[in-house]
């Protein structure tokens, strides 16, 4: 009789859109790991540069930023963030002073450091379970 | 086959993403990355690949703007964030059009396409003749009657030595079609026959009398074809 392993699967935090990752990285946890820990490396240096243009108050600046930063949140399961800074953009592109971008410099600050603890997280959970069975 | 690409990608990790997806695959093999067109292009200038795989919205040139000025036509995927670029993609005839993020069996099904289009040019590329439709009928040309195509908006004009034949197309669309060994684009409204060229003076060159411009982006691909001894 055919004796074979059973195969171990990862689940990713609920707080993530697991259904969305396991259909993105399939079994390929290693490029799950890869890309969250990239994901997490450039939203930190964004975020920095982010509050860079809006102390300079450099809203186009600030724009150009926060266009780069959203589409990283596709690639860690976190796609509901992606609206809120799309609407961010349209804030930073209609004002016609720093002041008016503040509160939703405050909320996608507070948004990105969150989804970075999040996601970190999860690269702690990857390592361990790459290490483990892969 | 193994496809050499590039990526022309401004985010790291979509990069990074992508790679993994063609080391994967094991038919595509990325000799490069650029985070931006202008350095893609400067790259393309003298290096040929079979696949690029573009991005839309960069800082500076667009994905577009580097089609715009290629010399030659790999085939392309286009990938980008925004389904709002479909339309264009259609209009620059790319191979497949990649909405970020994406799955690995979606790149699959690109990779497929671009298959199946090098299978097709190279059966074109052996073609001698075109059959096109003109006053409501299907003419045959053969490549050697052909001097040269000029775009007419929505419409191009095939002129040979005895008769010129309106049909609807484009330049764009035609520059794909036509066997690569005999014609070249030369302007955005011209493709020629490059064994009817009869001289080049400075960015213009004359088939039959007629004088047809050269581009500044098509200038250098022209004078690498022809033989100057």
């Amino acid at each position: 009789m055919h004796n074979e392993q059973p195969k171990i699967l990862f689940a990713y935090s609920p707080e993530l859109d697991s259904d969305f990752l396991k259909d993105l990285y399939g079994e390929d946890l290693q490029q799950a790991e890869m890309v969250f820990e990239s994901s997490v490396q450039q939203l930190r240096n964004e975020l920095v540069l982010a509050g860079a243009r809006f102390h300079d108050g450099d809203t186009a600046g600030l724009k150009k930023v926060v266009h780069k930063m959203k589409p990283l949140f596709g690639y860690i399961g976190l796609n509901e963030i992606i609206p809120e800074f799309a609407a961010f953009e349209e804030v930073c592109m209609k004002a016609t002073h720093i002041s008016e971008a503040e509160k939703g410099f405050n909320d996608i600050t507070t948004i990105t450091e969150q989804a970075i603890q999040k996601i970190e997280k999860e690269i702690r959970r990857l390592k361990q379970f790459n290490t483990q069975y892969l | 086959m193994k496809y050499q690409s590039i990526i022309v990608e401004d985010l790291q990790v979509a990069a990074d993403f992508l790679k993994r997806f063609c080391e994967k695959s094991g038919v595509v093999d990325v000799v490069h990355h650029f985070l931006n067109a202008e350095d893609a292009l400067l790259f393309l200038k003298d290096n040929v690949v079979d696949l690029i795989f573009l991005d839309v919205e960069m800082p500076g040139a667009s994905g577009f703007e580097l089609l715009d000025q290629l010399l030659y036509t790999p085939q392309v995927i286009l990938t980008t964030s925004k389904t709002e670029y479909a339309y264009s993609a259609f209009q620059y005839n790319v191979t497949d059009y990649l909405k970020k993020p994406f799955t690995y069996q979606r790149f699959l099904e690109a990779i497929q396409k671009v298959s199946k289009k090098t299978e097709q040019q190279n059966g074109n590329s052996d073609q001698d003749h075109m059959f096109i439709k003109s006053d409501g009928k299907l003419i045959r040309l053969h490549n050697d009657d052909i001097l040269f195509i000029e775009s007419m908006g929505d419409y191009v004009k095939f002129i040979t030595p005895v008769k010129k034949y309106i049909t609807h197309n484009t330049i764009k669309n035609l520059e794909t079609k036509v066997n690569p060994q005999v014609f070249m684009k030369v302007h955005r409204s011209y493709i020629v026959n490059f064994t009817k060229i009869n001289d080049i003076q400075e960015n213009v060159l004359f088939i039959n009398g007629n004088m047809i411009p050269i581009s500044k982006t098509h200038k250098s691909g022209v004078m690498q074809k022809i033989n100057i001894l």
